[in-house]
């Protein structure tokens, strides 16, 4: 996991590397120096190299053979607070693609219209509208890549990482592994770019943006 | 060798017969043969909306089981020569007409009419499916509700199924004041919706009703604004690029612009 990054840290005599990884950043840390000394140096890289950018970056460590103490975390992490766009995505090394091609995911092209009813064992992705009164069922996530006003179960089968995803988002009702949740009563406008997910027992709706975030098996997947 | 048509929109009331013998008559109207098929076994009416229930001798049935032939059956209409109904059994079981029966009474009708108009009943069970059965295409009416929209979806999903290609919308019974304060659906948040190439826009008139009682379809007078939606429809069915009719919010009279000004000081 990550490991093949050591042979080159090895031939690295600075104290932190910034490798741009598929996933983000990868920051390489000696494990041969003080971590007093190696964390001032990171303090430094940080602001210069990254104080131009502008999307969202998450991070992640590789620090070798050295064991990260909760202080040692809680000190780099001190170092980016005032980075609002840098988020800090783990501390053992770049994170391995996980292998999710077991099944193939369901792709329905058109409108899922009233009184039709979508089940799959796996992902589905709609292409197309889902309109009130139609059911979309998977065991894993759902992908609307239009209007979802239907009614959706994604992680039938009791899942909870899954998720459910719209280009458009305003359901009727929606439902992951078993907590279920209705849309408002009052007619809202569609948010647009949005994605509900389980945050314990809770249905949380969050931007699309962050869908990497929150449920790393949904990024790296759609990475591979 | 003429089209076949369907009219149907799930739920019962938006105006399917309606649209049905106005479409026909304004067909006949630019000239075309045009036969209307009444489906709705036992609730016909578009007979009684054509003025023409008083003609009736055989119907649909006795054509599907042979008691009489296709000719014995057609009610020519008695405005235009090239306009004819085949109207629907009112006392006999819904399921005595079967969908091989119905192609074949249709494709016969196609090959002496240049459209054949097919009036659906409510509903999607089987007085339904035999209407859509030998059907090329269709129109779907809905109102603007949102109880309207959400079963022409569901019948919109039932004709994609059965391979009727692309079917077409027509938004019926629209208030343009309402739809202007916001408290009717907007004719574009129906379309995006159900998805589907709007064929006519027709407005809420006092006159459709008024003349369904009187067994005149309101194409037949020029001046309503139905019946300008209603010919619009026709003419983009034999394929002129009619524009989308203009909703005018009724401002009241010169009297009431005249009370209103009169008001306001």
């Amino acid at each position: 996991m990550g490991r093949s990054v050591r042979s080159i840290q090895k031939n690295v005599s600075e104290l932190v590397t910034v490798k741009g990884i598929r996933h983000g950043l990868l920051f390489v840390l000696s494990d041969q120096a003080d971590f007093a000394e190696v964390i001032k140096e990171l303090g430094r890289k940080i602001p210069t190299s990254l104080s131009n950018l502008e999307a969202k970056v998450t991070v992640y460590f590789d620090t070798g053979e050295r064991e990260l103490g909760d202080d040692a975390k809680q000190a780099i992490y001190a170092l980016f607070e005032d980075h609002k766009n840098l988020t800090i995505g783990g501390y053992e090394g770049s994170p391995s693609p996980l292998v999710v091609k077991a099944k193939e995911p369901y792709v329905f092209k058109g409108t899922v219209r009233s009184g039709m009813v979508i089940e799959h064992d796996g992902d589905v992705v709609i292409l197309g509208d889902v309109n009130p009164g139609a059911q979309v069922i998977a065991s894993g996530d759902i992908y609307v890549m239009g209007h979802l006003r239907g009614s959706t179960h994604a992680g039938a089968t009791g899942n909870h990482k899954a998720v459910i995803a719209a280009c458009y988002f305003s359901p009727i009702q929606i439902r992951i592994a078993h907590v279920l949740s209705r849309g408002p009563d009052v007619k809202a406008s569609a948010a647009e770019m949005e994605f509900a997910y389980l945050n314990g027992e809770q249905m949380a709706i969050e931007q699309l943006a962050y869908l990497g975030q929150h449920r790393a098996h949904v990024a790296s997947f759609v990475r591979l | 060798m003429g089209e076949a048509i369907v009219v149907t929109s799930g739920k019962g009331g938006v105006g399917k017969t309606t649209s049905s013998a106005n479409i026909g008559t304004a067909l006949a109207l630019l000239g075309k043969k045009v036969c209307m098929v009444d489906t709705d076994i036992g609730l016909r009416n578009l007979d009684v909306v054509m003025g023409l229930e008083n003609r009736i001798i055989f119907d649909v049935v006795d054509v599907a089981t042979g008691t009489c032939r296709l000719e014995q059956a057609l009610i020519k209409d008695k405005r235009f020569e090239t306009l004819s109904l085949l109207p629907a059994a009112q006392t006999k079981d819904k399921l005595a007409l079967k969908e091989d029966a119905m192609h074949k009474i249709i494709d016969q009708l196609k090959e002496q009419f240049d459209y054949v108009i097919i009036d659906c009943p409510a509903g999607i069970e089987h007085g339904f499916r035999v209407a859509i059965t030998a059907a090329d295409k269709a129109i779907v009416v809905t109102t603007p509700e949102q109880a309207a929209v959400r079963d022409a979806d569901r019948v919109i999903g039932l004709l994609e199924q059965q391979q009727i290609p692309s079917p077409k919308l027509i938004v019926n019974r629209i208030r343009p004041t309402m739809v202007k304060n916001g408290d009717m659906l907007d004719i574009d948040d129906i379309i995006s919706i159900l998805s589907l190439d709007l064929l006519g826009i027709v407005p809420d008139d006092e006159h459709v009703i008024r003349a369904a009682n009187k067994g005149e379809p309101t194409v037949m007078r020029p001046d309503s604004p139905a019946s300008m939606g209603y010919r619009n429809i026709a003419r983009r069915i034999i394929g002129d690029p009619v524009p989308l009719m203009t909703l005018q919010v009724d401002e009241g009279g010169f009297f009431q612009k005249m009370k209103k000004w009169m008001g306001r000081r």
